[in-house]
């Protein structure tokens, strides 16, 4: 028999789950690149809200692609700038792996100046179109949604929206700072479902949308429920 | 106004178009004769009251549309101004018209207020409107007194007590002058295209500009360096509205018997004015390079040919073009046809919006929201709505618009994603629901109501 095999599920959490949402405004900063050599610098020195944006944000806005579209940066390098390897290369990077968006903003900055190094010829060239750096302004927002069992979480998971579903299970490392989720902490926590809490970290949030993360995250508390 | 076909035998000339539309009594063809009352399209609709948020739930889902009143919620009570320079017509009317309403049920009181002005002043104001988007224009001290004497008498006329006072566009930009208390918040909504302005224009507005405490705009592509926040509001269309809301199939077929579309051949459409920016002179171009591939027909659907000489030219241009290509249909519709073009693009298998110079292109957002796999001009705000290969196409000539008219026809699965893509990106990004969200949050963050 399995470790997961043999968990009790408790009754009652310790506390319940308060499902809520985020609501993000786009704002235009003032950066803008219509080079790689200035998409390097404004990188560089951009907030953090305009990494996250580009990053855990558009991931949100694009929830319903499957395959393709990773983050902006990576689009404009493949559109804009016509470089397939740095597209690949700044699209690989998994915005799970990162807790801090100073860690998140180094990786891509590493990724685009290797690439220069390279392909020193490839800075100064114009791209077709210009890089305009947003950033978001963020309200957390409560929903009508609270589970004080299981059961009512999953029922939760069904109501909510696509953008709750990202505020808790995205965006939420930021928060934590652990390479977790509220999901997975509160099933590991208040309920010691400890095997469907690892299960939830590994859903591939890159290859299906928000929508069909939504469902894996119900079958795995599904399950946790018999 | 009579559907221009090309079909022979069907051919209709452009005096009697006219003759029409304005209501004379032309001799009209004996096909005509028979019927018995005016086809539907001929007829202005009666106006349709405002939807209520929870209409949209069958659309966005309850949650969104439960989001939008947990945000509303802390700004009960608050009010809102919102000033603009026409109450009917145009774009931005026709967005305020359905967002005030959606405001007030949500408990923000929102009022909207419309500037006056002699002709002198609104055409000083068409004026720079052209020249803020790239006409050229000689700047006077004349223009410069009409403008700012019309927006004196209007600071003079309407009171600005709210919590939150919106200014639509440069028309009445100039009312800033009527801020006093430092609590309340003034934005500027800017719906038009800055990216390239007049700089002897842009140089007399942006003092203005410059002491409200945020700006918005429709595209990043469409700003101005500012020491002003500025955000990004997309334009956005009703999903209930006549143009976009669900059809009977047998509606759709009806249109498409009366305009004389064959639905059982692949109808390519392009939707709009008779204009040399919408490029439908290369539409038709790269639609008879893409038909001695694949069988297929296109409807060029438009108005502007019958109040406007540029689009009687344009119009003009399109149907020697057309060459009396019978696969080609040519419709010059007037501007309560919305039902009409909503069954069009429902029925068409691709769309395309091959425009050379666009504002947004709500055309696109429209043929998105229908799930149409789409074909367009990478200009103006397109790229926000198309990302290409992903939620349509995006191309930048004749030769590249007539290759994707043929790959997506033979390719209806990849068609098909495109479409349905299309279709998720405009119900988060270009609906109504998500404007009043944004407008609800920027009220939030404007009144210091938390950002987290």
């Amino acid at each position: 028999m399995t470790a997961a095999a043999v968990q009790i599920v408790p009754r009652v959490p310790a506390k319940p789950f308060y499902f809520n949402t985020s609501a993000h405004l786009l704002r235009i900063t003032r950066q803008k690149a219509t080079t790689l050599q200035e998409f390097l610098e404004a990188l560089r020195e951009c907030p953090e809200d305009s990494i996250f944006q580009h990053t855990f944000r558009t991931l949100e806005e694009h929830h319903f692609i499957r395959e393709g579209f990773s983050n902006d940066f990576a689009h404009w390098a493949m559109s804009a700038c016509n470089e397939p390897s740095l597209a690949e290369g700044l699209a690989s990077v998994d915005v799970r792996e990162f807790t801090t968006i100073a860690e998140l903003r180094d990786r891509f900055v590493q990724i685009v100046q290797s690439f220069l190094k390279r392909s020193p010829a490839t800075a100064a060239r114009s791209a077709r179109e210009a890089f305009y750096f947003c950033a978001s302004d963020t309200v957390v927002i409560p929903t009508t949604f609270i589970a004080r069992t299981l059961r009512e979480f999953v029922e939760g998971l069904r109501g909510i929206s696509v953008h709750s579903i990202h505020h808790h299970f995205i965006e939420a490392r930021l928060r934590l700072k652990l390479m977790s989720n509220d999901f997975s902490q509160w099933l590991h926590e208040d309920l010691g479902l400890n095997e469907a809490a690892r299960q939830l970290n590994r859903i591939d949030i890159y290859t299906v949308t928000l929508e069909d993360v939504r469902q894996q995250i119900i079958r795995v508390a599904e399950r946790a429920l018999t | 106004m009579e559907p221009v076909e090309t079909q022979t035998g069907n051919e209709l000339s452009a005096e009697k178009i006219q003759s029409d539309f304005a209501g004379a009594a032309p001799a009209l063809p004996e096909r005509k004769e028979r019927r018995r009352k005016p086809r539907s399209w001929e007829i202005p609709p009666a106006p349709v009251p405002p939807p209520r948020l929870d209409d949209y739930k069958a659309i966005v889902g309850a949650a969104d549309i439960d989001e939008l009143r947990f945000l509303a919620k802390e700004l009960k009570g608050k009010t809102v101004k919102m000033v603009n320079s026409t109450a009917v017509g145009g774009g931005v009317a026709e967005m305020l018209n359905q967002l005030v309403p959606l405001l007030n049920e949500v408990e923000v009181n929102t009022h909207w207020d419309v500037i006056t002005g002699g002709n002198d002043f609104f055409e000083v104001t068409k004026a720079f409107h052209n020249a803020l988007q790239g006409s050229d224009y000689q700047l006077t001290q004349q223009a410069r007194d009409i403008f700012l004497m019309h927006n004196e008498q209007n600071r003079q006329r309407i009171q600005f007590s709210e919590d939150v006072v919106v200014i639509h566009d440069p028309q009445p930009a100039a009312l800033i002058r009527a801020r006093q208390d430092s609590g309340r918040r003034w934005v500027w909504r800017c719906h038009i295209d800055l990216s390239n302005p007049n700089l002897a224009v842009w140089d007399f507005l942006r003092p203005f500009i410059e002491q409200y405490d945020a700006a918005i705009f429709s595209s990043q592509s469409f700003t101005r360096q500012l020491t002003v926040p500025q955000y990004l509001f997309y334009p956005c269309i009703d999903p209930l509205s006549e143009k976009n809301k669900d059809l009977e199939e047998s509606f759709i077929q009806q249109v498409c018997d009366e305009f004389g579309i064959d639905r059982s051949r692949p109808i390519v459409t392009q939707v709009s004015r008779f204009d040399r920016a919408k490029d439908p002179v290369g539409v038709v171009e790269a639609f008879k390079q893409a038909r001695k591939y694949v069988d297929c027909q296109l409807v060029l659907a438009g108005g502007g040919a019958s109040d406007d000489p540029e689009g009687a030219a344009v119009l003009k241009e399109v149907k020697e073009a057309a060459a009396e290509d019978p696969n080609i249909i040519i419709l010059d519709l007037p501007p309560w046809c919305a039902l009409e073009i909503n069954a069009l693009q429902r029925a068409s298998t691709l769309i395309v919006q091959k425009s050379i110079r666009e504002g947004f292109g709500l055309t696109v957002t429209e043929a998105l929201w229908k799930g149409k796999p789409t074909i367009a001009g990478a200009v103006g705000g397109i790229p926000n709505q198309i990302i290409h290969k992903l939620t349509g196409a995006l191309v930048h000539s004749v030769e590249g618009c007539a290759y994707q008219m043929r790959y997506l026809l033979t390719h209806p699965d990849f068609a098909a994603q495109l479409g349905q893509n299309g279709r998720e990106h405009v119900k988060e990004n270009f609906l109504m629901t998500t404007n009043v969200r944004r407008w609800l949050l920027l009220i939030r963050i404007l009144l210091g109501g938390g950002v987290n």
